[in-house]
């Protein structure tokens, strides 16, 4: 059995903006207001305080969720909630505080880091979270790689990890990205990753940002393409499901001459897309895009132009970030009685 | 290549088109740029309440409208006004307060208005234009051709009781509206966190049953996107929405504003990083639509049209007394 560390902490990484995106008009994606995040965070930590979690470091923010939640324990402060405490970092507002936050609880040692955010976020975390295990709680809009779970039963799970109670060969799991190298005509390289999909279109601009249509797509990269999910992933996975554990990604060329499929490629968005061609794509194979200039997205998110100046390549990575598997801690837990008391 | 839908209009603006939107952003910015200038040497009555910083949401948002769509604007209204095609020349005298200017000189800054564009009007009450577009929505919506009505307030009048209750007022009789919150991040001079219960403004459009998006008021692309897609749903009677566009003013809340509220090197850290012209020609140039010659030469265009307009309005008369008490009515 894994030794805890003296006293086990988690690092929470909360989007205070996700879901709030052109989403919510072309498909009646839903929202989330700040009060019910900070209700879930509540949730979250009553269950670590059950497992004996003491202390949950967050990131900061400015977009009022920081104020809102200590408004709230301000109220609760008869509850039995872990102590609350906030990285000593500024506040940008863009996703570099993810990136910060992440790399701080990594260095500083955190058990788990929580996240709360879409496919986009948890990418942020995953690229500055080193071996630390990621907790992904969706609060996003078409998220394929964090679950909707309630917090109360992940915060179980996470803190009996947490506090030693379940082995990491019991609790984690390896998961796949995709490795994205962006190099200028100097020579100088850039490093990106996506979780899921890396789209390429051939937009001019990025505009609003999520990829809600199809009309633009010429490329798509999975990582992972589960039939269930909804967004890119939904498009590889209604071809040729791969699953999140298993070997290997996928890589579609859009295009007339293969077939036509119909997707949910947004919450509330069904199209149909002209597919060419598909075929498996393998861990370290390099995949250049088809066009020389477009824009790339990556986890749903429009992120880069790129013209003819600038080389992409993109490959499947195994095995790089872990997270923690909640069905198989709770049924670890059930089997080794560990929160059974008396006979 | 599958058919091309609606998604990402911006990207496929014209050389021609994308000119036409940078010189309305760079005539609102020189337009206020100049009134900085000229309101410093006492040469302007009355208040003036800066547009700079935040054109890329007047012009993303308004360049989905015709005549036929009204518009309720705010204290800071000149660049809402140059957006909706209101003359720059008359403006320019209304702010100077003589004949020929948008109102005949008796407004001034703050009560811009041009009907014929569907310019309802600058306005210093705050969170006044709401309950006004309410109005005019429901007229569009009787007359039946698709046109709207969209009402600019800052996040600071978002508070306001009336703006709150045209929310409510919309969201019942279903009316063709965009509830545009521009959030500056400030109140005069209150920040947003020290006055706003939940500082995310569509956490209020949900609770009215609306639909709410937030986007980077800076990216010309991301507005133009968003807001078309927020027109088009109530062109075709699908009903109020809100868009919060987040950005940057350059100046203080008024003329004369110290800014003692900014942080060390604020304005400074906006104009290099949050610049919407500046991160518009970028995006245009190095996607190779346009070159820096063309930009250069609208600069040139708008440098000379607002010189043009300073020296009229300089040169025009004063209203008579005699005028004094006309206009103080009017049928529409």
């Amino acid at each position: 059995m894994r030794e805890p560390a003296t006293q086990p902490w988690i690092g929470i990484i909360a989007n205070p903006v996700s879901a709030r995106d052109i989403r919510r008009v072309v498909g009646n994606a839903g929202a989330l207001p700040l009060a019910e995040r900070v209700n879930l965070l509540l949730r979250l930590m009553a269950a670590l305080a059950a497992c004996g979690i003491t202390e949950v470091r967050m990131m900061p923010d400015r977009e009022g969720l920081r104020a809102l939640l200590l408004r709230e324990l301000s109220a609760h402060s008869g509850q039995r909630l872990p102590q609350l405490c906030w990285l000593p970092m500024a506040v940008s507002a863009t996703v570099q505080d993810s990136f910060h936050a992440a790399q701080q609880m990594q260095e500083a040692g955190a058990a788990a880091i929580v996240v709360l955010g879409g496919d986009g976020t948890h990418r942020a975390v995953a690229r500055h979270c080193g071996a630390v295990p990621i907790v992904g709680l969706s609060t996003g809009t078409n998220n394929a790689w964090p679950e909707l779970r309630e917090p109360t039963i992940l915060g179980l799970a996470l803190g009996l990890y947490a506090s030693g109670k379940i082995p990491d060969e019991q609790a984690l799991v390896w998961n796949k990205w995709l490795d994205i190298t962006f190099t200028d005509a100097d020579g100088v390289h850039r490093q990106d990753i996506a979780l899921v999909d890396a789209a390429i279109t051939d937009e001019r601009f990025i505009g609003a940002r999520s990829l809600w249509s199809g009309g633009a797509l010429s490329q798509l990269f999975l990582s992972f393409a589960e039939p269930q999910a909804v967004g890119m992933s939904a498009i590889g996975g209604l071809l040729q499901p791969i699953g999140r554990r298993e070997a290997g990604g996928l890589q579609l060329t859009f295009g007339p001459g293969g077939c036509q499929l119909q997707a949910p490629l947004a919450p509330g968005v069904i199209g149909d897309v002209a597919i060419a061609r598909w075929q498996r794509i393998e861990h370290g194979q390099q995949h250049r895009p088809l066009l020389r200039q477009g824009v790339i997205a990556i986890d749903g998110e429009r992120e880069l132009t790129f013209g003819p100046q600038l080389s992409v390549t993109i490959a499947l990575r195994e095995r790089a970030f872990r997270s923690l598997d909640i069905t198989a801690c709770l049924h670890y837990a059930a089997a080794a009685q560990l929160l059974r008391h008396g006979a | 290549m599958n058919t091309r839908e609606d998604s990402n209009p911006g990207s496929l603006l014209s050389a021609k088109q994308l000119l036409n939107v940078y010189r309305r952003m760079r005539t609102i910015r020189h337009f206020e740029e100049r009134l900085h200038v000229d309101f410093s040497r006492g040469d302007i009555p009355g208040f003036v309440h800066l547009y700079a910083g935040e054109e890329a949401t007047a012009v993303g948002i308004i360049s989905h409208l015709g005549d036929g769509d009204r518009i309720a604007s705010t204290h800071r209204g000149h660049g809402h006004c140059i957006a909706k095609g209101v003359d720059v020349i008359a403006m320019m005298k209304e702010i100077y307060g003589k004949t020929g200017g948008a109102c005949n000189g008796k407004g001034g800054s703050m009560h811009i208005a041009d009907l014929s564009k569907g310019m309802m009007g600058a306005n210093g009450i705050l969170g006044a234009g709401a309950p006004l577009i309410c109005g005019a929505a429901l007229a569009a919506k009787f007359r039946g051709k698709g046109e709207i009505g969209i009402t600019f307030a800052g996040d600071g009048a978002a508070n306001q009781g009336t703006f709150l209750e045209s929310l409510n007022l919309a969201a019942v009789w279903s009316l063709p509206v965009v509830f545009v919150i521009e959030n500056n991040g400030y109140a005069e001079a209150t920040s947003r966190s020290y006055a706003t219960a939940v500082d995310s403004y569509v956490d209020r459009a949900a609770g009215f049953g609306l639909p709410g998006v937030t986007v980077d008021g800076t990216d010309f692309f991301a507005v133009y996107e968003t807001a078309g897609e927020l027109i088009r749903r109530a062109r075709e009677g699908g009903g109020p929405s809100l868009l919060e566009c987040k950005m940057v003013r350059f100046y203080g809340h008024f003329e004369g504003d110290a800014q003692t509220y900014r942080g060390h090197d604020e304005l400074e850290d906006i104009r290099a990083n949050q610049d919407c012209l500046k991160l518009f020609r970028a995006q245009v140039e190095q996607s190779g639509m346009v070159d820096s010659a063309a930009f250069d030469e609208v600069d040139r265009e708008v440098a000379a049209l607002i010189e043009q307009a300073v020296q009229e309005a300089k040169a025009a008369p004063e209203p008579n007394a005699a005028d004094l008490l006309s206009d103080v009515y009017i049928s529409y």
